[in-house]
This record gives structure tokens, sequence and C-alpha cells, in this order.
């Protein structure tokens, strides 16, 4: 037994020893300042395009960003890339410009252009110096409306696709990705690369693409956001003088709802000089409209968003596994996946994919800690105020709205819906779609390295890099089976 | 930029200024407000940049510590971006995931780069979280805490960023190939993620020496740029800061300058690629001084935007390319700059080699039209603007200013230098810096069309 003597000895060193570990700790935040997000003013022209103006006066610049309302979901079944080519295409002739004549037009000025198809959408963006106005929209809605898809131009657009296709099909990060995609998005209009396929491109032609941009760009199935240092009725103006004259020609087709991820699987795809695996792992989504969307949004936040989530402690903080690991949700008009993605170096392949499943399984079974989703919803709800913070960002937040009919005051409302869920709905919303029956994996690496242990995981399929071919829904050019083994 | 040379290096955006300037044949002018910059020094020799911007309540912090990959020695390579990592690893006062814990539970984001030149931190939040983003920095500026299994931990952590951007993409070596042939003696030669091997062999002992030697406040700049009031923000950057000790002395600069090349040097790479491609980069001078200025305009004049010369003659008129791009890589000393192709299948890197002979002859023996000259200069009037347009670019530029051009006032005044440049300029520096032994070649075949008398493994280094 101790002393009293000795005992009060003890607690003197016992003092000093917290005295000189003493932790410092960081700061209150200042009180937070409210965030008022710009309003922005909305006119629908009698033929039907929603125009969006938003006034940003602190720099001299304008950006216009034209959306159609139709992307990679709506190419063709059996030609995969053709709203890219499309879209790719506006920049390259009208009925009353070539394509030099609009590049020197819009260079000359220090003008940017961009075009481009992505899923659920094609758009074409063009900024310009403050006294431009009258040429830009003369050029965008000249590029938008009388496109002329020239023989010479579509040839060689098709040729640069082409070669891209071509060197993109040794980029493993690239492979995984399509692959997963054409698993998990099997039997939705999601499904194929957006880019398309070197068969595809090569089948495509002028009147293809013709027939997409008839169908599809109509100024009923278009959104036009005008931001930057100009007047909101001077946008509206400028808007109906340049695009009024724009005519419907169809009702454009729109994709049934269509529900994604198949049964679990897991596939290899073999690429022998590769020096880490790329990993990809499947689960349903929600499409962008779902209920369950918001209380998903903050489950993933936690599963794998931006810097320290679970995967990213688990595979990169904790064991040095790979460079980066995270989460997100492809979320779409009529279907959703929630995919997470790593990689690794080759031999520790299958504990990489171990340590994923997981982190997913972890999701499943147990319930979330208060602690991580108030840190979640202080990310999300915070981080509103980068995302407004250029002309471009309140565009794009903006346009997100328009494109999957939700309502104008949902950015306004997301700090409170936020703040309103709980653990039990975060929870139960992520449980639904990580059922472990469900995934579907992916992994692109040299097989030689970690195959073995691979099978430790269930039946494989394997496939060789060269024989994988995106055009076809099981990957692999035949309709019959995959082999089992190279 | 190009998604296939993925850049070890990218060149910065071009630095935004004040300045009246008026646009070709047009009358209305555009004018850029004026950037007032707040600059202090404190005590222990830490300098500091503030700027006010209230466009939206959210602040940008950098820490700018003067040390990059030049400051490495043979057989140390890829120690300053290693121990980049290591500042998010923990100190005596937070544990080793803490750090951007504090940052994303605000909404904000964090990160750091490191360079040839510097390592950079950064932070951009929610304007309320400046004291603690403030503190979070000054704490890691002197408390950092490492213990062996965390330096094993993110020494692997940056073998597979490694191997993510070099070794496994397609085209991921060709420019560290080309650096190891441009240069001789200059640290330039190696990459700033350093060599397997030297990461391999990195030691938690040599870890104390470099913190105590780089990381302390008379080799740091600090930069916040947002929603802040000024003398509050000072009044913090004193609390935080004011209390660290500063270095004996500064650290002492062992670089070696590189000799002029006499002769052009050339390597052939066979890389499993679909596509042959080449890259050349010509040694010119270091950033801020005159030339780099008229060089920067003639990047543009070669490759910015579809109307642009190489653009046009390689990918849309002959057609014989995927892409083609020149920029240079402008840095504290003399770097190089790029012209590059990957070529369409069926063509070769020799003709895509003699295209651009062509155009850089052009540009030496016929000076540039005044149309094309402001076209170029309308660029990057407009880059001026965007880089604007947030207030971590504007941090990043101001930091650039003040640690790598040593005049934190050249965000105001260094478009009048683009803007002084004359079609004499162009064709000056085209004929001093585009000459062939002044070069280094890099030319990728692919593995499966190269014979072998066509193509041979790089050897090791150029010494």
């Amino acid at each position: 037994m101790r002393s009293p003597k000795k005992f009060v000895f003890c607690l003197a060193a016992t003092l000093i020893a917290v005295f000189s570990l003493a932790h410092d700790f960081p700061p209150e935040a200042l009180p937070p300042k409210p965030l008022v997000l710009p309003a922005p003013a909305l006119r629908v022209l009698p033929n039907g395009l929603k125009v969006v103006a938003i006034e940003r006066h602190s720099l001299p610049l304008m950006t216009m960003r034209l959306v159609v309302k139709s992307g990679a979901e709506s190419d063709p079944a059996m030609l995969p890339g053709t709203a890219q080519l499309v879209s790719a295409l506006l920049t390259e002739g009208t009925s009353t410009r070539s394509a030099s004549q609009i590049s020197q037009a819009i260079d000359s000025i220090g003008g940017l252009v961009d075009a481009g198809a992505d899923w659920d959408q094609s758009y074409i963006s063009l900024s310009v110096l403050n006294d431009h106005e009258e040429l830009a929209f003369d050029l965008l809605s000249d590029m938008v409306m009388h496109s002329s898809f020239v023989p010479a131009e579509v040839e060689r657009k098709r040729q640069q696709t082409l070669s891209g296709l071509e060197v993109v099909r040794d980029d493993p990060d690239y492979v995984a990705d399509a692959a997963l995609r054409r698993l998990a998005f099997l039997g939705t209009a999601y499904s194929h690369p957006e880019d398309g396929t070197i068969a595809s491109v090569r089948r495509m032609t002028s009147e293809d693409l013709r027939a997409f941009y008839n169908n599809y760009y109509q100024p009923s199935n278009a959104v036009l956001a005008i931001v930057g240092d100009i007047k909101t009725s001077e946008a509206f103006e400028r808007a109906e003088k340049r695009f009024g004259a724009w005519t419907n020609r169809t009702t454009p087709l729109v994709p049934a709802p269509s529900p994604a991820v198949g049964p679990h699987r897991i596939l290899a795809i073999d690429k022998p000089d590769a020096v880490q695996t790329e990993i990809r792992i499947g689960n349903l989504g929600v499409p962008r409209n779902s209920p369950d969307y918001l209380a998903l949004r903050v489950a993933d936040q936690i599963l794998g968003g931006p810097s320290e989530n679970r995967l990213f402690k688990a595979l990169r903080s904790h064991q040095g596994l790979t460079y980066e690991a995270s989460s997100e949700l492809l979320s779409y008009q009529t279907a959703g996946v929630w995919l997470a993605k790593t990689f690794t170096r080759t031999p520790e392949t299958v504990k990489s994919v171990h340590l994923a499943l997981e982190q997913i399984k972890r999701m499943h079974d147990h319930p979330i800690s208060a602690e991580e989703l108030a840190t979640a919803q202080g990310y999300l709800i915070g981080h509103l105020a980068l995302d407004f913070e250029t002309s471009e960002g309140v565009a794009s937040q903006t346009l997100e709205l328009l494109v999957y009919n939700l309502p104008l005051d949902y950015w306004n409302r997301f700090p409170e819906n936020i703040r309103a869920l709980t653990a039990e709905e975060v929870w139960n919303a992520a449980r639904q779609r990580l059922a472990p029956e469900n995934n579907i994996i992916v992994l692109v690496g040299d097989l030689s390295g970690f195959e073995k242990d691979l099978k430790k995981l269930g039946p494989v399929q394997f496939i060789p890099l060269a024989e994988v071919d995106f055009g076809s829904q099981e990957l692999v050019p035949s309709v019959g089976r995959a082999p089992e083994r190279r | 930029m190009s998604r296939i040379f993925s850049p070890a290096r990218t060149a910065r955006t071009v630095v935004f200024a004040a300045a009246l300037f008026l646009l070709s044949g047009i009358c209305e002018a555009v004018t850029l407000p004026q950037t007032t910059i707040r600059a202090l020094t404190l005590p222990n020799g830490l300098q500091a940049c503030l700027v006010e911007d209230h466009q939206a309540p959210v602040v940008n912090v950098q820490v700018w510590y003067h040390v990059g990959s030049k400051n490495e020695v043979p057989g140390r390579t890829g120690f300053a971006h290693l121990f980049e990592h290591l500042m998010f690893d923990g100190t005596t006062n937070i544990g080793a995931e803490q750090f951007s814990d504090y940052v994303i539970r605000s909404g904000g984001i964090d990160n750091a780069y490191t360079t040839e030149d510097s390592t950079v931190f950064w932070e951009t939040t929610p304007s309320s979280q400046l004291p603690v983003v403030l503190w979070l920095e000054a704490d890691r500026m002197r408390n950092l805490d490492i213990t062996e299994a965390v330096f094993d931990n993110e020494r692997q952590v940056v073998e597979e960023e490694r191997r993510l951007r070099f070794d496994n993409p397609p085209y991921g070596t060709v420019v560290e190939s080309l650096y190891q042939h441009a240069y001789t003696v200059h640290p330039y030669q190696h990459m700033t993620i350093g060599s397997m091997h030297d990461l391999d062999n990195a030691k938690l002992e040599d870890i104390r020496e470099f913190y105590d030697t780089y990381y302390v406040p008379n080799n740091a700049t600090l930069v916040i740029v947002g929603d802040l009031d000024p003398q509050e923000a000072e009044s913090m950057i004193g609390k935080y800061f004011g209390h660290l000790e500063r270095a004996a002395r500064l650290p002492i600069n062992h670089v070696q300058q590189e000799p002029p090349q006499t002769a052009k040097r050339v390597v052939k790479l066979a890389l499993n690629v679909a596509l042959p491609a080449f890259v050349e980069g010509y040694h010119m001078p270091a950033d801020g001084t005159p030339d780099a200025y008229p060089l920067r305009l003639a990047s543009n004049i070669l490759s910015e935007g579809e109307s642009s010369r190489i653009y046009r003659r390689l990918v849309y008129d002959k057609q014989i390319a995927l892409e083609a791009q020149s920029t240079g890589n402008f840095t504290e000393d003399p770097n190089l700059f790029f012209v590059f192709a990957v070529m369409n299948q069926g063509h070769t890197p020799a003709e895509g080699e003699a295209e651009v002979e062509a155009e850089l002859t052009r540009l030496k023996t016929q000076t540039v039209g005044d149309d094309e000259l402001q076209k170029a200069k309308n660029q990057i009037l407009r880059d001026f603007i965007l880089s604007r347009q947030t207030v971590q670019t504007r941090g990043d530029e101001l930091g650039y200013a003040a640690v790598i051009l040593k005049d934190a006032n050249l965000v105001n005044t260094e478009l009048a230098r683009f803007l002084a440049a004359t079609p004499a300029d162009i064709q000056r520096v085209a004929q001093k810096y585009f000459v062939a032994e002044n070069m280094t070649l890099v030319e990728v075949y692919t593995k499966s069309a190269a014979g072998d008398k066509q193509a041979s493994e790089p050897k090791a280094g150029g010494r």
C-alpha cells in the first residue's frame, strides 16, 4: 500500500507530466457568415428555350453555357459515341461559317470555347471579355442552330476520336472505369462508353449524326445560362434576338427508367505490363431525383468523400496501400450506381479489395456515429460557399437543377434538408444499396501477380486486355460465355 | 493540356495584373481592378501577403516553403515531396488524421503540392475558419511529430503516387526521360517525385534535419486571400506565428547551374503504347527574365486555340497528329520549352518533327503579324482575368510572385511586360532558343512497331 506521502509525490509527478505534455488546441472559428446564394432569373422563350441569367460584375467577363438535356444515354444502341461526336462537331462549321472562321473568330478575341457530351446532357460553352457580347451570342446561336456536319470535318473528327480511343485502350484507369460501367449499368441506357468504341465510331455516318442533332438539339429540350458582367434584361434581350428563331422539330425521345447493377460478379482484365492494379467496386445507387439521394450523399461522404474518409483511412492512412481511395454516386436521370475506386501495387491487389469490401460491409452492418454524421453534414453544407464562388459554379449548380427537373430553390433549402437527416435515415438509405450479393468488382492489372489469391474471393472471369470489346455487353466479342481461363 | 503527357510539371497559369488594355480594333476598354496587397514581415522572418476579396464568404490560406526538388542532392531525390506528405501526419498537438478533419468538417478543402522550387500547403474554407486554419498551419510549421511507422506508411503512399503518375500510365515516363537527358548537373534533371530507389532508401533520421533547415518562419511566406478583415487577420498572424523561432541561418543553396548545351541529344524509347509520339525540349531562361515574356507569347502563337500554327499544321491540315502542343515550363532557374505531338496511326515521329521544324523556322525567318501577336496578347489577358475568379487561384498567383519572382506586386505589373512585346522580340527569342544544338529530343515508338534498330532503351541518367 502506498503511504500518503508517496501518494502526494505521485500526484505531483503526474501533474508535472500532464503539464509538460499539455496539448494545445485549435481556436474556435469566427461566427459563420450567412451564405446568400445568387437568385438566378429565369425566362422561358416562346419556343420553349429556358434562359437563366445571373449577374456577376466583379470581373469583365461573360460566360454562356447552352445545355441540351440529352447526352450519351441517348446514343443509338449500335452507335455509342454519337452524342460526343455531334458535340465535337458544333465548333467545326455552320451553314455560313467554316471551322477555320469559327476558331479564328474565337481565338482573336481571347475567347474560350468548350463543347462535349456527358450523361443526360450535351453542352457548349463560350467565355468572352465583356466587350464581345454581340459576337458571342451570334457565334453560340449559330453553332447550336446551324451545325453543318461537313463531310471533311466529320472525317477529321472521326480520325481524331479513333486515335484517342486507341491511346486510352492502354490506360488502366480508363479501362477499369469503362468495364465497371458496362457491367454495373447493364440493361440501362448508361452502360456503353460515352466516347464510343472503335467499331461504332467507324460505323457512324453523317446522317446518323444529323439525326441525333435533329432529334435532340431543339429549344424545348435545351437550357441556356448566361452569367457574368451583363445585365439580366440585356441577357434576355440578346437571347431572344439570337435564339428566338430556333424551332422545334419533333418531340425528343426520353429513355425509360431502368434499375442498375446486376448480380454479384468479379471481372479481372489482364494487363501484364501493369505495376498497379486499378480496382472498382460498383453497388446499387439511385437516380438523381430520388427521395433518398440526399441521405446517400451523406453516406457517400462518409464512405469515400473528399479527404480523410473511411476508404481513404483504411487503405491509405493506415496501410499505405494506395495514393487515393474514394467513392462517388453516379446518379443520372433514370439509373444510378454507387462506385468505390482505388488502386494499389500489384502484390497488394487482393488485400486492398478485401479492405475496401470491409468498409462497404461496415457501412452496411453498423450504424453511423453522431460524429461522422456531423462531419459529413458540416462538409456538405459549408462547401456550398465554394461551389457558388465563380460564375461557372453558379451556372453549373443552376443547370443541374434544370436538367434533373429539381425545384429552383433546391440549393437554398439544401442546408436545412441535409441538417434534418438523422444517422438512422442515412444508414438505412446506405444499407438498402450495399447488399454484398449485388456488387460488381472490376480489376485491371498484371494477373500473374495476384491471380491465385483472387480466386479466394469467388468465381472470377478473366479477359486479356487485347480481347476486351467495350461494344459488347459482356465485354468479349462473342455472344457466348467468356473463357474462365486465359 | 494534354491528357496523354500528364504533367510532371505544368506551366503555371499566366499571372494577373492591373492595366488598361485596348483590344484590337475595338475602342471599348477592358480594365482590371488593382489588387491591393498588404505585406508584412514578422520579427522571426515570416513574410505574409494579404488581399481582401469579398466576392464570396470564403478564404484561401497558403504557406509557401522555399524548398523544392532542386534543393535535393543525388541519392535523396523525392525528399521534398515526401516531406510534404509528412506534414499531414500529426504534431505534438493533433493526431495523424486530424489536420484535414478540421478543414473538412467546415466544408473546406485542403491539400499541398511540391514543385522543383517550392512546397505549398493550402486550405480554402468558409471565411469563419480563418483562425482555425492559421493555428493549424503554425502548429505544423514547428511541432511536427512523426513516428517510424507513420514515416514508413507515407513512403509507401508516395511510391504508389509515383506508380500512378509515371510507371503505370501510357507515356508516363517520357517527360522523366527528357529531363534526364536535357540536364547534366542541375537538379532539374530529376523529377520532383524522385526515383523509386531513393524513396526506398529514405530514412526517418534525415527528417529532423530537413525540417529544421527548411520548415522555419524565415523560409516561409504566408498568403491569405479572401473575405477577411485585414487588421483582424494581421493580429491572428502575430498571435499564431509570432512565437515560432526563426532558424539561426537560412539554408545555403548548393544548386549547380547547367552549362550551355552544345549538341542535339536524341533518345528513343519503345513503350507499350498505341501511337508513336515525340517531345522536344529547348533550354530557355528562368521565369521573370525579359525573354520569358516573348517566349510565352510564342507558345500561344504556336499552339493556343484551334487557329494556332502547330495545331493548324499537324492536327487540322495535315492530320498526322492526334494532338500537338508547345508550352514553356517556366521556373525559378532556367528550364525547358516543350514541343510535343502524339502521331496518328501510320505516321512517324520524324514526319511530325519536320512539320514542327517548318513552323519554328517560320517563326525565326518571318516576323509575326500584328493581328496574330494581338491574338496571343488577348488570350493572355483572358487568362489573367480567369485566374482572378477564385480566392485559390488568386492565392496561387500571389504566392508565386512573392516567392519565386520575389516581387508580390508583379500581380499588378507583370501584364505590362507581355503587352510590351513586339514582333521583333518574338523573332529574336525564336532565333536564340529554337536551335538544334539547344534541343533534346525524345522519340516514342510503339513496342509492336519498333524494330530493334529503331528503338533502344533509355540510358540511365545523363552523366
